[in-house]
């Protein structure tokens, strides 16, 4: 309880030393981007027979820090979701954070643009190499033909990309209209959305990452491979919205209402979704292990390849054993010298949860990291920041007249009939 | 019948709140060897009391890797080196087919260990204990609150320890025997 009281007593954190922080990422982005491509357009001609197209870098090296944001708008949307379908109290002041990153699902829906181009549009350098070959020379691209169509290709990703922006739309719709009026008609229509978004939730991220990922290996198949994606996105935003309520707190918008209770539990889902995701991952990788199946086997023997076997081996420690030791303690969790820089490997680790499962299909010998993997990496992370600290500042960070904010504070308020029978004597 | 030793002192509350209070003036007064009894859990009395973290994760803990060490070290013997049995072709052992039944077994020796170590930090199972002797404490299941501080603590004194619950605000203070 002393270290409690003393935060309350700390001069409100200054942030405005990295208000210019996520420009400088933009500008950094852009010229690593420019340098990296200059880099490999400046190959000599007689070593460009092995090397890859800019373009193609292009691509994968955009695919891999689109999937990876996306991951915090989605994580945000689930977890906003959750919110709702629980009727949870204790994450009425971490509300607005998820809602606020889920609604980066408009620009994320432009910011794919750029594969829905090369996907349609380019031959040599497209990504999905299913798009530009017939698929009829294997069975198991011929029995995918149906949703592996170009026209498929998109009617999916427009399917998806509305879903997810028009349920972060609603529940942030609503969410708003409660500040103003207070009304529980609104919890109810958030609680409707969240309802019936769960389920859409689960099936677009699936086959979004199936089209957008799995696809990058047409042959593949993997029942796993959309959990998989989810336990690490959940995993890695659960982490981001321990952070971004500390900050806010130290800040002064959540100071007394974003309390111990709320960083413990957030530190317990975040030990939580660590198991989960070695659970799904190991699972995937069990299960193909034991039926060995070369249609499903390729998958890892591709990243067995070189240094991919490395990576590997870097995820199963670093992605699963050295969080889930360093979450066991419980008294760990709520030191922010602790959990900062084990959210901070938590992007990392997720960053290359994603390259593991994309990069393979470009560089199959061995992970090796370009300039433009990190230029565009920087664009994106700082364009989505921007956009996330603007969505964010748009609105009360608290929920104003949230119906569970007294529970959330653990505060008793008698029920309306008594007060009423109060005022009547 | 000899004379009983004196077990400790049993201080009577009417509220939680009077109890929480008591109980933190208790701690602070760096008494060692007591406990407070209630109706139902009130939140915040661990910290009121002063009390640490349980240690029975440990005791979990060694549970879980006992458990992980001895399925991986009994699939390894039996499969590979005592009675080899091939399958699929695959390795005579290998960690990946050895890990869904080691993890169970981890999961089932942590339960254990917890359980075990629970009982071993409760010293548990016992037939009978002083205070259930004392007709007042039946109500500890009712609406009264009650700490207990015992004469086996360092800073036990009949007198002090007296008149420090008293000034606590019991109304209620009687000495249990063995």
């Amino acid at each position: 309880m002393a270290s409690h009281t003393t935060t309350h007593t700390e001069a409100p954190l200054d942030m405005s030393t990295w208000r210019k922080v996520p420009t400088k990422l933009v500008i950094a982005g852009i010229v690593l981007t420019v340098l990296g491509a200059g880099a490999s357009l400046m190959i000599k001609p007689e070593h460009a027979e092995h090397a890859i197209p800019v373009l193609k870098q292009f691509g994968f090296s955009y695919l891999t820090a689109y999937v990876f944001c996306l991951s915090f708008m989605l994580g945000g949307l689930f977890l906003t979701l959750l919110h709702h379908l629980f009727d949870a109290s204790w994450s009425v002041p971490t509300r607005r954070i998820t809602e606020a990153l889920a609604s980066l699902a408009g620009p994320m829906a432009i910011a794919f643009l750029p594969i829905m181009g090369l996907a349609l549009f380019a031959e040599e350098s497209n990504p999905y190499k299913w798009m530009t070959h017939a698929g009829h020379e294997n069975h198991a691209v011929h029995a995918k033909g149906a949703l592996m169509t170009k026209a498929g290709f998109v009617v999916v990703s427009l399917f998806c990309l509305g879903v997810w922006w028009l349920l972060a739309n609603r529940l942030r719709y609503w969410s708003v209209k409660q500040d103003e009026n207070g009304s529980a008609e609104c919890t109810k229509k958030m609680r409707a959305w969240s309802c019936g978004g769960i389920w859409l939730f689960a099936i677009t991220l699936t086959i979004a990452i199936i089209m957008w990922v799995k696809a990058l290996h047409v042959e593949f198949f993997s029942t796993m491979f959309g959990v998989q994606y989810f336990a690490g996105t959940a995993w890695v935003t659960i982490g981001t919205t321990y952070l971004i309520a500390l900050i806010l707190k130290r800040q002064g918008p959540l100071q007394g209402f974003a309390r111990e209770k709320t960083f413990y539990f957030l530190g317990s889902l975040l030990f939580a979704f660590t198991v989960f995701w070695a659970y799904i991952t190991f699972s995937q990788y069990f299960i193909i292990w034991n039926a060995n199946i070369p249609e499903e086997t390729f998958f890892f023997l591709w990243r067995e390849q070189g240094s991919w076997f490395g990576l590997g081996v870097l995820l199963i420690f670093g992605h699963f054993f050295i969080p889930f030791l360093a979450l066991l303690r419980i008294d760990l969790k709520l030191k922010v010298w602790w959990m900062a820089p084990i959210i901070a490997w938590a992007w990392v680790m997720h960053y290359l949860d994603v390259t593991y499962n994309v990069m393979p299909v470009l560089r199959p010998f061995g992970f090796m990291p370009q300039l433009m993997d990190l230029g565009i990496l920087l664009l994106l992370v700082g364009l989505y920041v921007i956009y996330f600290v603007k969505s964010l500042n748009a609105h009360p960070v608290m929920p104003q007249k949230d119906p569970r904010i007294a529970e959330a504070l653990d505060m008793y308020v008698p029920p309306a009939s008594s007060k009423l029978a109060g005022a009547k004597h | 019948m000899s004379a009983s030793k004196p077990y400790g002192l049993l201080a009577e509350f009417d509220k939680p709140a009077d109890v929480m209070h008591a109980a933190e003036e208790v701690r602070d007064a760096g008494y060692k060897v007591w406990d407070v009894h209630t109706p139902y859990p009130i939140h915040g009395m661990d910290e009121a009391m002063g009390l640490k973290n349980s240690k029975v994760g440990w005791f979990s803990f060694i549970g879980g890797v006992t458990g992980y060490t001895s399925g991986m070290l009994l699939i390894w013997w039996t499969n590979a080196v005592d009675y080899k049995i091939l399958i699929g072709g695959k390795p005579m052992f290998s960690p990946f087919g050895a890990f869904p039944p080691s993890y169970e077994l981890t999961i089932l020796f942590g339960a254990f260990g917890a359980l075990l170590g629970m009982l071993f930090l409760n010293r548990l199972p016992r037939l009978n204990h002083p205070l259930l002797k004392h007709d007042r404490f039946k109500l500890v299941t009712h609406d009264k609150y009650f700490i207990v501080i015992e004469t086996a603590d360092p800073k036990y004194s009949p007198k002090e320890t007296r008149e420090l619950l008293e000034k606590l605000g019991s109304k209620r203070i009687e000495l249990v025997e063995e």
